[in-house]
């Protein structure tokens, strides 16, 4: 691929697009990023991942810090989970290169479809009243969070996704951890997560900087934007028109892979 | 387990960590962006190289050279934070965290040594 203004400014764009409606829906980028590289720009699946992980570490770092500050973020918990997330994510990146792409799409899709539905429910469920401030909470069942952990840092690593769809609800719902806490605390345990499943798409040469970087930049610009853009919560309809979003583009990549594939 | 907040001073180390590695790598990324058109070189096909041989590309000014010590400087923000997580806990005297991110840390270690193979 040969770098052209036309690949740059559209690189930037969907991560722009991706980093804004990350910070604004607090889902992040990584569920239209790499079915966009893939259907729209044809960058292998492999490829997209890596480029996807990249930027959920450049959308969790500047959200993260924010979190810390305002003092949402379980740093011990978090550091805990990471334990089973890095490891999981480790697994999951060697996982997926031994998958096939059209493999990759379909497991892909799938997560997508399950995330857009999740903040569907969300876009009509009130945000719990917290009683609880952070602190005062007992981290209940921490085995179980382990092992959940695990599986959302593998699936994170094998699809270049954050995992905040499982992580938040299993620390809300099985560990006792209110959702403001559980909600940053996700959100500062994903650089960490991804970061160790990139090094390995590194080793793979999966990381094209003439990809990543331009996406990169973009993320780190949409994410900025969203954050100063918006400081209460998403309206229903961005919540539903970007999911529209996900939704359609897992459609898109399922029926890509289990239609004839991908060529090349 | 009681979840007590790490002492005002690890955290906003932590967030610092978090804000400056981000920006830093998002501005040297952008450089070799900016400088692969500004030179109209055609970007290399090539990725993966070994620290040493990126290193010597970042000297020549090979601009998807600097872009890929961006990315990497970007991976490696998060590897820092649990550094300075480690040692902000090892000030608190906490040795069970201490562990806990030593061990988080040597996973990270692990994964970026098979990348250097």
């Amino acid at each position: 691929m040969t770098l052209t203004w036309l690949h740059l400014v559209g690189l930037f764009c969907l991560g722009a697009v991706a980093g804004c409606t990350g910070s604004l829906t607090g889902v992040g980028g990584g569920l239209i990023i790499t079915p966009i590289l893939t259907l729209a720009l044809g960058v292998p699946i492999h490829q997209a991942i890596a480029t996807s992980l990249c930027c959920v570490i450049a959308t969790s770092s500047g959200a993260a810090a924010r979190y810390i500050e305002q003092h949402l973020v379980d740093i011990r918990l978090g550091m805990t989970l990471e334990l089973a997330t890095t490891l999981g994510a480790v697994g999951g990146s060697v996982v997926a290169g031994l998958l096939s792409r059209e493999a990759l799409a379909v497991l892909f899709a799938a997560i997508a479809f399950y995330a857009g539905s999740t903040m569907v429910r969300r876009a009509f469920i009130q945000e719990p009243a917290e009683i609880n401030t952070p602190g005062s909470y007992q981290v209940k069942r921490l085995p179980l969070g382990l092992i959940g952990s695990g599986g959302a840092g593998m699936i994170s690593g094998m699809l270049g996704v954050g995992g905040g769809v499982i992580k938040v609800p299993l620390m809300y719902l099985v560990m006792g951890v209110p959702f403001k806490t559980a909600t940053a605390t996700s959100n500062f345990m994903i650089g960490v997560t991804a970061a160790a499943s990139a090094f390995i798409y590194y080793a793979r040469g999966d990381v094209r900087p003439e990809v990543t970087a331009p996406a990169a930049i973009g993320v780190f610009v949409g994410a900025s934007l969203g954050a100063h853009l918006l400081r209460r919560t998403p309206s229903r309809w961005l919540i539903m028109a970007f999911s529209a979003i996900v939704f359609y583009f897992a459609v898109s990549l399922a029926w890509r892979a289990l239609g004839g594939g991908f060529s090349g | 387990m009681v979840q007590a907040g790490t002492s005002n001073k690890g955290q906003s180390a932590i967030a610092a960590v978090l804000r400056y590695g981000s920006v830093f790598s998002a501005v040297v990324m952008g450089f070799g962006v900016l400088l692969a058109f500004v030179s109209g070189r055609k970007a290399p096909t090539t990725s993966h190289v070994s620290p040493a041989q990126l290193m010597i590309k970042v000297l020549q000014l090979d601009p998807m050279g600097i872009a890929e010590l961006g990315i990497f400087l970007l991976l490696l923000t998060p590897v820092l934070r649990v550094a300075v997580a480690a040692v902000g806990f090892g000030i608190e005297r906490d040795r069970k965290y201490v562990l806990i991110s030593l061990g988080v840390l040597s996973v990270l270690l692990a994964s970026i040594a098979f990348s250097l193979r």
